[in-house]
């Protein structure tokens, strides 16, 4: 592929699972009920290398941006284990997960929120570097004026402005700013341009993909605003509910999807062009609860061409003749001849659909 | 979908009453002419929008795009009459032949949500959180029209069956429903009365493209069902593509450029718009090289302090002194319209738009 091939990940995680326990009343807990549990995450393998960027899409509530966290370690993964350049953080604590958050950031969402509005921009740089007791207040002025010439922001003139003088997009370098002055080797840009409009997002992501190829950083970009990922990710891995149910290069993911899921989600995107509007299966229902995982393949309940197989076994993770690693039991033929009583879906037959409402129907 | 629920026959005549009544509601025609609205702030007046005019024309969809900050909702907010008091508004906005804009709570009543209702654009804050869903439809309906609670209800679950929400949770509350489950519950709220005109205020924003797609589709649906007329705001031209007939482009409170939605994104006269849709990301396909993703430099100007000449000039590539010190007329080309100067060279404009070089020399400057 590309001259990274050849270096080690940056950061790799094994079979990571996060699960938040959720909450009993005291009558619940005294009668024995163990409190249900929340599998937010549930076996996720992921790996990125320097100056790469690898995109995690998919709907809300499928668990994006819990492994983003998890990965920084702002959640306590529940097991499988996370390698930051050969060293195992998964359970660190103290000074070493201090050492580590030093190496890995995150950007959020929304940089009208992650901005302390009563600090100036050069206080909001300067704070990580205070945190971790790096140089003098000299050397950190010249670190936060380094870091805001990164973003293309002029220092001068607004290392003394609040972040309410700025625009969304300004705010947003401000935040890039702030996660880059640690010098880490790992950022995690969660849904980094979705609060932005569009006329700015391009230069947002453009800083983002210049930024991964000059520092040589390692980035995992969350977003469920598919047609960004094409830009600056050559890796793009889909996420359902806790698990990668399909992962590749992103032209192979984004123009020619395998898994029932990518497609439904590839065919949703409105496009600008009529002729490329794809005929739509509406995908119905919600992401099932993570809570109560069905059993089986996880989008069996949505997914049009299940059958009793999908239900009852779950597929693996499995290497396609194009390079795409797809979870389906219509790419991977393991499951069904080790239970051959149990009917395999095909592509291209679909099973049953329930109607989504009347206007769905006369929408067409 | 709508599961046959026994109900007894005065209460299905009853429906069958009004459901006629409604369905026989005409869709409605909107002309905004000159509208301008501006606040008096304590650092003077903000022109939130100037001068803007369009027409929807009965059983249609009008885009109204443009990015954050240029005016979009204000003018939904002004038809809607939910503008503070004391909104400096000027213009007419003739709904069916009748102004709308400056009447009084009492005149609104008959007009909002009966001839003219509006889906949200947070679903989250539009409901009530201490009643229950069904409970706020009803509540609209039985606002407007004389019939009994039984008979309302029934109608909301007509509506919940038209959105695909199973009738059970009409008793929920707005915190039982996911983001996506809770847009839908505000469209079937705003279709109750079969309005003539809708107005949906970024009715897809901040959902995912599984939930947009199933938002966008009933929408669609209403059009298709109901013929409906309806005003679509977004900053996702994708959407308008996809949605409406004919689209209006609004920049920093002015219209940038109108016309029938296929004609302006194939052909736009307005460089901001050549802008807004290189800089839209698009998916790519299979064997055409990919067009580069440009941004347009520089942020929207300062509305308490209108630039006197075009107000996309300090962002646009191509301004000269003109477009600087004049603000530009509506030149009508076909059946579109833009507020350039250079409307003739709009050819060689959308060619040297499609340039990354040509937006990032001028970032210089910006």
């Amino acid at each position: 592929m590309t001259d990274t091939t050849a270096t080690r990940p940056v950061i790799e995680a094994r079979d990571l699972k996060t699960h938040f326990q959720g909450r009993t009343g005291i009558f619940t807990a005294l009668a024995g009920v163990t409190p249900p549990v929340a599998r937010a995450l549930d076996g996720v393998d992921i790996s990125i290398r320097e100056k790469e960027i690898v995109g995690l899409v998919g709907e809300s509530g499928c668990g994006k941006s819990t492994l983003g966290m998890s990965l920084v370690r702002m959640y306590q993964p529940t097991s499988g284990s996370i390698t930051f350049s050969g060293d195992d953080i998964t359970h660190v604590e103290g000074r070493k997960l201090k050492d580590y958050r030093r190496q890995a950031q995150i950007i959020f969402q929304d940089p009208y929120s992650s901005l302390n509005p009563r600090l100036t921009i050069g206080q909001i740089i300067e704070e990580p570097l205070v945190i971790h007791g790096i140089g003098s207040a000299t050397e950190r002025r010249a670190k936060v004026e380094r870091a805001l010439d990164l973003v293309r922001i002029p220092a001068a003139e607004n290392i003394h402005r609040f972040p309410s003088d700025l625009s969304g997009g300004q705010r947003q370098r401000i935040a890039i700013a702030r996660a880059l002055v640690l010098e880490p080797r790992f950022i995690v840009a969660d849904e980094p341009v979705s609060m932005l409009d569009v006329s700015i997002q391009a230069s947002v992501l453009e800083l983002l993909d210049e930024l991964s190829r000059e520092l040589g950083l390692a980035v995992l970009y969350i977003s469920h605003d598919i047609a960004t990922v094409g830009y600056i990710c050559k890796h793009v891995a889909v996420m359902y509910l806790g698990r990668i149910v399909e992962e590749g290069r992103a032209e192979d993911i984004l123009a020619q999807p395998l898994h029932p899921y990518t497609q439904r989600l590839m065919a949703a995107i409105p496009r600008m062009d009529p002729g490329e509007v794809p005929e739509r299966v509406e995908l119905r229902g919600d992401v099932p609860s993570p809570m109560n995982v069905p059993p089986g393949c996880r989008f069996s309940s949505r997914c049009p061409y299940a059958t009793e197989l999908c239900r009852a076994v779950e597929p693996d993770l499995t290497d396609q003749p194009g390079g795409q690693r797809v979870r389906c039991h219509i790419h991977d033929d393991r499951a069904a001849k080790a239970r051959p009583e149990l009917e395999r879906p095909q592509a291209g037959r679909i099973t049953e659909i329930e109607d989504a409402g009347l206007l769905a129907q006369t929408a067409g | 979908m709508a599961p046959a629920r026994t109900r007894s026959p005065a209460l299905a005549r009853d429906l069958a009453r009004l459901d006629e009544r409604l369905s026989a509601k005409p869709a409605a025609h909107l002309k905004v002419n000159g509208l301008s609205i501006g606040y008096s702030t304590l650092r003077g007046r903000f022109h939130a929008v100037e001068d803007v005019s369009f027409e929807v024309r009965a059983g249609t969809n009008l885009g109204l795009v443009g990015e954050s900050g240029c005016g979009k909702s204000t003018v939904v907010k002004a038809l809607m009459g939910l503008l503070p008091e004391f909104t400096g508004i000027s213009g007419e906005a003739l709904l069916d032949g009748q102004n709308i804009l400056g009447l009084s709570d009492a005149q609104l009543e008959p007009i909002r949500w009966n001839r003219i209702s509006l889906i949200t654009q947070s679903a989250m804050n539009s409901l009530d959180p201490v009643y229950c869903i069904g409970d706020q439809i009803c509540e609209a309906i039985l606002a407007h029209e004389k019939v009994g609670k039984a008979v309302a209800w029934a109608r909301a679950e007509e509506m919940f069956a038209l959105v695909g929400l199973p009738a059970e949770r009409l008793y929920e509350f707005p915190h039982q429903f996911s983001g996506g489950m809770r847009q839908r519950a505000v469209i079937a709220m705003a279709l109750a009365l079969n309005a003539g005109m809708l107005l949906a205020d970024e009715p897809t924003t901040a959902l995912d493209p599984i939930m947009q797609s199933q938002i966008m589709s009933r929408i669609r649906g209403i059009h298709e069902h109901m013929r409906r007329s309806m005003i679509l705001v977004t900053h996702d031209i994708a959407v308008v593509a996809e949605t409406c007939e004919a689209v209006v482009v609004m920049y920093a409170g002015k219209v940038a450029e109108s016309g029938p939605t296929a004609d302006v994104l194939e052909r736009p006269l307005h460089p901001y718009t050549m802008g807004l849709q290189n800089a839209f990301p698009r998916l790519p396909v299979r064997g055409q090289p990919r067009q580069p993703l440009i941004s347009i430099p520089g942020t929207v100007p300062n509305l308490l302090l209108p630039p006197s000449g075009c107000r996309f000039a300090s962002r646009c590539p191509f301004a000269t002194d003109l477009c600087r010190t004049t603000a530009p007329q509506l030149h009508t080309v076909g059946a579109q319209s833009a507020a350039c100067h250079y409307t003739e060279r709009a050819d060689e404009f959308r060619a040297a738009a499609a340039r990354p070089e040509t937006w990032r020399n001028m970032r210089v400057g910006a």
